[in-house]
Parts: structure tokens; sequence; C-alpha cells
């Protein structure tokens, strides 16, 4: 489907999509993540996809939401809108997805980085949640992933106080993986990104689904969910390549299967 | 004050891709006040966004470089520092400000130490990369002597420089360190008799600027990084900086030139 508000590219194994509105500096509309959702559905389903980053480009990732759209709006207009209620296709994703930050994740922009696996920000990243300073609070998960990501005090200071933590403080905090220079922060996603493609499919799916349950459920159940999902993985194909590849030690071809 | 426009307590000079800020109150030794933060903030901001400025020179006018805040002014209503959260608020909004940019310009900053530095002149002094410093310039952390505890950076930079029991005690008495001493423990590059650091700016900041600036910017920048990373991060932070330089226009310039036996043409690009 054509896009107008980002851009897709398919570089097999990898897929990019870009939020591409920078006069506006990638503000967030229900459209964006409309074209965003659409674009991981699309790459869910691309067999020769198995890792996907999500950028802004080069200058920012993106700054928050359109405000002059919102001041005058009531709480029913905003409820019928649903508009944090659509993030869910992005979270929904199966495959490894890394945020490629640059500038500015900010409000709805943080917390579209905070909802990838993986982040790699560039030395000017900033991850902020401004939203208080307008007379409300983060919509689309802030509130909720800071302390599961970085704790308490810190998800305080950051939805309270409104200031957005530099690159290198989110790195120590442990909100991204990888500080690296702004101008190389999407080839570093997208080598990430070609690193996890190498690893078998299935497993790579059923270990993201089995982390992001650590972050729901109290530990027996996590762990009940982790062993079904290994048990699971000594049925497909790969495990056999994987094990039989190690143990003549050559290198593993895996096929999703 | 900022009523008399015409007033310059700092000046801004662009000369061949190098740009001159100079303190500009010889007769006062350069103290800094209301209106010298507001100059030298906006000439900072202009140099980092101009792109024809390849190398900036912090320098004094007069026999001194700077001998800090100013003190009378400090105390006064239009110093704007009339309570103690005044000074920090101070410290925190115009002089941090000023200090992280002249650390993270992406371009070398070379300070022409023509005399005193002291108290906040001496952090500006210390935030430049390089400094050329005249025979009879020295440093004074000469807070304590009216009360005060050090700012402007100093606490980080200096103990750097200079390793901590001397800082201390630069901190503890006030008590200038000459030229010569600064340069032995590495606080100053090179020692200049007084009538030459200018020119010994000059002569610098002129190569530098001539030379590979992306360059430079990127090697600051890693040491920036470095500062608060491992070891094993700086190396991949370093790493990835070079692959950003390998695709630079200077090193391709810089490669055909090394073939070819001639001297590379850089372009800061």
């Amino acid at each position: 489907m054509p896009y107008e508000l980002i851009l897709l590219e398919v570089e097999p194994p990898v897929g990019v999509i870009t939020l591409n509105r920078p006069a506006v500096l990638n503000a967030l509309s229900p459209a964006v993540i409309a074209e965003v959702t659409a674009a991981l559905g699309e790459l869910e389903r691309d067999d020769s996809v198995r890792a996907v980053v999500l950028t802004g480009g080069p200058k920012v990732f993106a700054a928050g939401a359109d405000i002059g759209d919102m001041a005058e709006r009531g709480p029913v207009e905003q409820l019928a809108r649903d508009q944090t209620g659509r993030w869910a296709g992005i979270t929904a994703f199966t495959k490894p997805l890394i945020a490629a930050v640059n500038g500015y994740a900010l409000g709805g922009g943080c917390e579209m980085a905070l909802m990838c696996d993986l982040v790699i920000a560039g030395d000017s990243a900033r991850f902020g949640q401004p939203e208080i300073n307008l007379g409300i609070i983060a919509g689309a998960g802030g509130t909720q992933r800071w302390p599961r990501t970085a704790g308490k005090y810190v998800a305080m200071e950051v939805n309270l106080g409104g200031q957005p933590v530099a690159a290198q403080r989110a790195y120590q905090l442990g909100v991204v993986n990888k500080v690296v220079p702004a101008e190389m922060t999407i080839e570093a996603a997208k080598r990430v990104a070609r690193q996890l493609a190498t690893k078998p499919p299935v497993a790579l799916r059923l270990a993201k689904e089995a982390v992001n349950l650590a972050l729901e459920l109290p530990l027996q159940q996590g762990l009940l969910a982790e062993r079904k999902n290994f048990y699971f993985l000594f049925a497909t194909e790969d495990q056999k390549e994987g094990m039989h590849a190690f143990l003549e030690k050559r290198r593993a071809q895996f096929q999703g299967r | 004050m900022a009523e008399q426009p015409e007033e310059r307590h700092v000046t801004l000079e662009r000369e061949a891709g190098v740009a001159w800020i100079r303190f500009n109150r010889p007769e006062k030794l350069n103290p800094i006040g209301v209106l010298a933060r507001q100059q030298l903030d906006a000439a900072l901001k202009e140099v980092e966004r101009d792109e024809s400025v390849r190398c900036v020179v912090l320098i004094g006018s007069g026999r001194g470089f700077s001998a800090g805040a100013d003190v009378r002014e400090m105390g006064s209503a239009e110093g704007g520092m009339r309570s103690s959260e005044d000074v920090g608020r101070v410290l925190r909004e115009q002089y941090a400000p000023m200090l992280q940019r002249i650390r993270s310009m992406p371009k070398p900053v070379i300070c022409g130490l023509n005399g005193v530095a002291a108290g906040i002149g001496a952090s500006f002094a210390m935030a430049c990369d390089i400094r050329i410093a005249a025979d009879d310039a020295y440093f004074s952390e000469a807070f304590v002597g009216i009360g005060l505890a050090p700012d402007g950076g100093a606490t980080w930079m200096l103990p750097r420089f200079v390793g901590r029991g001397k800082a201390l005690e630069m901190f503890f008495t006030g008590k200038p360190l000459a030229a010569a001493d600064a340069e032995r423990l590495g606080l100053v590059n090179r020692v200049v008799p007084k009538a030459e650091v200018e020119s010994s700016c000059r002569e610098l900041a002129t190569a530098l600027a001539a030379g590979a600036t992306k360059a430079m910017a990127a090697g600051k920048r890693a040491v920036n990084f470095a500062e608060t990373a491992s070891f094993e991060e700086a190396l991949e932070f370093e790493a990835w900086m070079q692959e950003a330089q390998a695709s630079s226009e200077d090193f391709l310039e810089g490669v055909r030139a090394f073939l070819e036996k001639r001297k590379p043409e850089f372009s800061g690009r």
C-alpha cells in the first residue's frame, strides 16, 4: 500500500520504517500511527523480513502529537478518537523491532521508542514526557513503561518534571542499548537488525513474547510461559539445525520453521 | 547595562575562518558581568552555527584574560544576584550552557591566556580545548577569597588537569598558579612571551581552520563521550565515529593527496 506520512523500505532481511514529516518534527497523528501499524502488518507477513528498524530519520525521532489539533477537544471526543488505543499494532508486532533515535523522542515519540524491543540512540537523542507542561499526562504508556524500564523514581522525574533525559543518561538508566554518533544511528540499528536476522525466527518470536510477558505476569506464570515456549521450540526444524550445526562446528542456516 | 547597546564587554570578529571572541573591559582586567554574559552567550551561539567559522579563539584584551565574576556588580541590583538563589540561577541558566557550548562546540576552541584567569575566568579558560599562555599569566581559583566555593565546572576540570591534591590546594588557598607551573602540570599547552600570545593563537588557529576540522570535531566529540564511558564503550563509539569520518570529503581528499604526494586541501566537510 502507498504511504504518505512514512517511508517503508525493505532491504531483506531488514525492513525500515521512517517517520517522514520533518516539517512538524514527525508529530504523531492518528494517521501516522495508522500507517506505521499498516506497514508493520505488511512486514509481519513478509517472510523475507526478519527484523525491523523504526526511525524518524537523521534529525528528530518524533516530538509528540499535534497540539493545535488537540487544544479544544473534550474527553468524549478524545475517547472516540481512541488515539492511543491504535498503538496496539506496534506492540503486537512479533519480529524484533529496533528504534533508531536521533534528536527528540518526546511524548508519543518517547512512548513509541519505549514500545520497541531495542533502542539505538544517537548522541544527540533526548527522551522525555513533557505532557505535564500542557496540563495532561502521557497517554500511550509513558507512565507505565518508564517505571518498568528505569524504575519508579526516574519515572516520576520524567513524568512529573517533564524534562528530557539525554542519550548518555538514558543509556546509564538502561532505557537505550547503545549510544552512537548521531550520523551513524540508523546504520547501527540496521546492523543490529541484520545481526538478529541471522537468528532462528521462531525462537526470536517466542523469546520476545516471553520477555514481554515478564513485564505483565507474576514470576511463576512467567516461568511457566517461558517453559512452554522452550518446549515448543523442540518441535521446530531450526532447533534441529541449530543443534546439529553446533555439534558439527558449522554455521546454522535457519529457515523459520 | 543593556540600555546602552553600543557598549561591548565581549566582541566578536571573524578573520579567515577564525572567530575571535574577546573579553573587552581591559581597564578592569575583563570582569564578567551581566552584559559580558549576554554578549558571550550570543557570540558562542553565533560561531557554533556559522559553518564558515572553523576555529574559535577566546582571548582577553589588555593585560588580563579575565579576572572572573564582576564582584562589584554581584552585590548590586543590576547584577541580578541579590539572593543566594540568584547566584545558583546565574550558574545554572547562564554560565553552565556557555561552558557546555564551548566543550561541545564542533570546532576547536583556543584560549589565548594573555594574563590573569581568575575564578569563573579560569573556568572559561579550562573549558577551551587548547591554552596558549603569556609568560606572566596565571590561574587563580580566587573563590575562597570572598568565601565562595569553586564553580563554572572548576571542580570537574581542574583535578583532571593537575590532579586532586594540586587542585584542592588551589581551591583552599586561592594562590596563583604561574604559567610555567601550569605548563608543567599540563594545564596550558605552551607559554609564550606576553607580546606573542595573540600571534601564537593566530598562527595555530589559522592552521587548524585550514585543516580537517570535521575530523577535529569528531575527535572532540569522542573525547567528550569517553569522559563518561568505559574503555570498551569508548572503543565502540570511536569505531562508529571513524565510520562516519571515513565517508567525509576530507578523508577522500586526505587519501587522494597522500597518494598524489601533495598537501591536502581540507574543506571541513
